[in-house]
């Protein structure tokens, strides 16, 4: 099968969800169903095969196949968390079409169409920023953010246009390479909200409603970056071989982006008392990896990169799960009134834990190895060790957290529910009335029925009074399927390692595809420039 | 040169001097619906009769989007400080840098118009992105940046594909929608365009910028819109 069924899903889904919006269940509840059929369509489709769409391709691959189909499941458990947590109803939605529009940019063989689809995703995130009632604050951060999406989606479409002709022609001017590819670097630290880029993302978190931030800070973002680094391997990683362009002030500029990203964003997650602001902060750390995977212009990086992207969008979706079921099961996103939590919700306890094991992992872990091997291949001497023990940082925070959850109940705490299950109220047994033995029998099969009514009638109540038991199941289940994506799992490393093909581009000018499967020459020498 | 792309050029600079100097909301949204129905019509070859009715319609939805959350505003927005003459003066000048430096370091696949009249929506785009607090004003300038962004694109290489063209009126439509939000909930929020420094302060940004931030004394601009332009401390006072 190949990608249309997921995009006509997602997309559909999503615009109907989102016309809905004044009707906040049912907008819901298509973007649920949406979310649930944007998997299993993702799930069935060919890893591989390329469909020919108004003079561009579509191009399946595995890693495509597999961003996919953990985005529609990571966005189907965040809705439901979302429901469970009485969180914002329109999420379903904004994350149904950001998943698609991020589908669409990697299926896309054309980087320029790619970066445009790519750019077009990252638009939907504005119109849950600004929730009914509006408030100043969520214009003020939604003014920031278009302006960001502007500033990367134009400045990553002029450095693909730039050197998407005949590489030969563009030699003569070798800065080009260099300026193109800080360009579309930078575009996509702008994204990921990166510093010195993260005024924008740094207020997310007080405007958009808690269950999208991953879609808004990680997966659209991601998609992005995942097609910079096809772009980059394909169009600029040739000119950076030996005896050719040595772009050193170029990668400089990027590795010091990558580098501040993880030593700062760890930091300041650190010392925040916010816990969306935690999670923002520890994306945008998670996110300066990633920088520097597009940073190393090494075929050695292609998958360590591609593999590490999957891996912190994934586990950091389970962070921010984390952090909206805590508030809603004790109202309260503020650590200090948050001691005794992990008394009061040992499945949240144990998700944490899973989160933490992800997301720093281990030596021998996919998840350490990628991480310490782009660190590795983009830095030297003393500052490796550092950054290495910036990436570490988050284990802190999760220390941090833990020490609270054990404390003694704090008043919010005492006051928010547990994650004991419950049950409704049983309803009055009717008493028996008939006098003859058939009466009896009828009376006795009538009241069965009625009692298998009365159970069936009495679930919603049961799923209302259960909501924190449920939501600390889903972020269970969200936290189990990070640490298996971060050890490898789901076949994340060999996706993450097929290598990007050569696809003729729309204007059959030999533009470089991005996810064809059939492994190829990814790194072909050309001449050196004069 | 191509005559007709050169024409086409000049209108599709023109409404987008209109969009950024205009205070009156609805001259400015027209002129930014003449800027992105023109800019799909730049390009040589042109694209097929699909794409570039899925661009017009894209423009169309987008500017539609936008009017209905200006629907019934009578403040204006904060315009441009320079003035329409200088903001043409500015464009044609890098209309005529962009027309020059077609292909940037190799021979451009797409007409030198294209790259001209991007270059010039880009500069004209320059100031509502930087600066304006006005949200009418910065969602147009993020519209034109991006349409001038695709046109230096076109410019360089050359007519998009079908798909592209698809994609990009989804963006367009996409913008329209975001800037529509913005606004709405601007005018729901605050009953105007532009946002004040105690906000800006609040949403995290200090007031590093002071008072040069401010659109026009209150001498200068009596109207509805006066009262915005001034400092909090002096709307205090008074």
């Amino acid at each position: 099968m190949t990608i249309l069924p997921f995009l006509a899903i997602a997309f559909g889904a999503g615009a109907a969800s989102l016309l809905t919006r004044e009707n906040g269940r049912l907008s819901a509840w298509i973007g649920v169903l949406g979310l649930a059929g944007a998997a299993v369509a993702a799930a069935a489709m060919s890893g591989e095969g390329t469909l020919a769409v108004g003079g561009g391709e579509l191009v399946g691959s595995t890693y495509l196949r597999l961003f996919t189909v953990l985005g529609s499941v990571v966005g189907l458990l965040l809705a439901l968390i979302g429901m469970a947590t009485l969180s914002h109803r329109h999420a379903p939605g904004v994350m149904l079409a950001g998943i698609g529009a991020a589908g669409l940019a990697l299926a896309v063989s054309d980087p320029r169409t790619a970066v445009v689809a790519a750019t077009a995703g990252g638009l939907v995130g504005i119109v849950v920023t600004v929730v009914e009632p509006a408030t100043g604050r969520a214009v003020v951060v939604a003014m920031r953010e278009l302006r960001a999406l502007a500033v990367a989606g134009v400045l990553a479409i002029l450095a693909v246009a730039w050197i998407g002709r005949p590489l030969v022609e563009l030699a003569a001017e070798p800065a080009v390479f260099g300026l193109a590819y800080l360009g579309f670097a930078v575009a996509v630290a702008i994204r990921f909200g990166a510093i010195p880029f993260h005024f924008w993302a740094a207020r997310l978190a007080d405007a958009a409603p808690e269950v999208t931030l991953p879609m808004l800070m990680a997966w659209s973002p991601a998609a992005f970056a995942v097609v910079a680094l096809a772009w980059a391997d394909s169009s600029v990683a040739p000119m950076f071989l030996p005896n050719s362009l040595p772009l050193t002030a170029e990668r400089a500029i990027v590795v010091a982006i990558g580098a501040v990203s993880v030593l700062l964003g760890s930091l300041a997650a650190l010392i925040q008392d916010d816990l969306e602001h935690i999670v923002g902060y520890t994306i945008i750390a998670d996110a300066g990896v990633a920088i520097l995977g597009l940073a190393a212009l090494d075929p050695v990086a292609w998958e360590p990169a591609r593999a590490w992207i999957l891996i912190f969008v994934t586990v950091r979706s389970a962070f921010a799960a984390w952090a909206v079921a805590v508030r809603g099961a004790f109202g309260t996103r503020r650590i200090a009134q948050l001691q005794g939590w992990a008394r009061r919700a040992p499945l949240l306890a144990v998700a944490l834990a899973l989160v933490a094991a992800g997301s720093i992992g281990w030596p021998g872990l996919v998840a350490w190895e990628a991480r310490a091997k782009l660190i590795e291949l983009t830095l030297s001497g003393p500052i490796v060790l550092i950054v290495m023990i910036g990436a570490l940082v988050p284990l802190a925070i999760y220390v941090r957290l833990a020490v609270v959850g054990v404390a003694r109940p704090s008043g919010s705490v005492q006051a928010g529910s547990d994650e004991l299950p419950r049950w409704p109220e049983p309803l009055p047994s009717r008493p028996m009335v008939g006098r003859s033995d058939i009466e009896r029998a009828f009376e006795q099969g009538s009241h069965l029925l009625a009692a298998i009514l009365d159970v069936i009638w009495t679930v919603p109540a049961a799923l209302r009074l259960n909501r924190t038991l449920i939501a600390g199941i889903l972020v269970v289940a969200l936290s189990a399927l990070g640490v298996m994506v971060a050890s490898g799992g789901l076949g994340v490393v060999d996706a993450a390692s097929a290598a990007p093909g050569e696809v003729s581009g729309p204007s059959g000018s030999g533009q470089p595809g991005l996810e064809s499967e059939p492994p190829g020459p990814s790194f072909q020498p050309v001449p050196t420039p004069p | 040169m191509n005559v007709a792309l050169a024409g086409l050029s000049c209108v599709v600079v023109a409404g987008a001097v209109v969009a950024v100097s205009s205070r009156e909301a609805r001259a400015a949204l027209l002129g930014l619906l003449i800027a992105l129905l023109g800019a799909t019509l730049i390009a040589d070859p042109l694209p097929g009769p699909l794409p570039i009715a899925a661009r017009l319609i894209g423009a169309l939805l987008a500017c539609r989007l936008i009017a209905i959350s200006i629907r019934d505003e009578a403040q204006p927005t904060s315009g441009s400080r320079l003035g329409w003459p200088v903001e043409a003066l500015i464009a044609a000048a890098a209309g005529v840098i962009g027309f020059g430096t077609h292909g940037l370091g190799a021979p451009g696949d797409g007409p030198a118009e294209a790259q001209a009249a991007g270059f010039a929506l880009g500069v004209l785009a320059a100031a509502p992105i930087v600066s304006s607090r006005d949200t009418f004003r910065l969602g147009v300038g993020a519209i034109l940046l991006l349409l001038g962004g695709s046109l230096v694109r076109v410019g360089l290489g050359g007519t998009p594909s079908d798909l592209e063209e698809l994609v990009t009126s989804g963006l367009v439509v996409g913008l329209g929608g975001a800037v529509g939000v913005i606004v709405a909930g601007g005018r729901v929020a605050l009953g105007r365009f532009v946002i004040g420094d105690d906000l800006v302060a609040e949403a995290g940004l200090t007031a590093r910028r002071g008072a040069g931030i401010h659109i026009r004394s209150p001498r200068s601009a009596p109207g509805p819109a006066a009262h915005l332009d001034t400092a909090p401390s002096e709307r205090t006072r008074r």
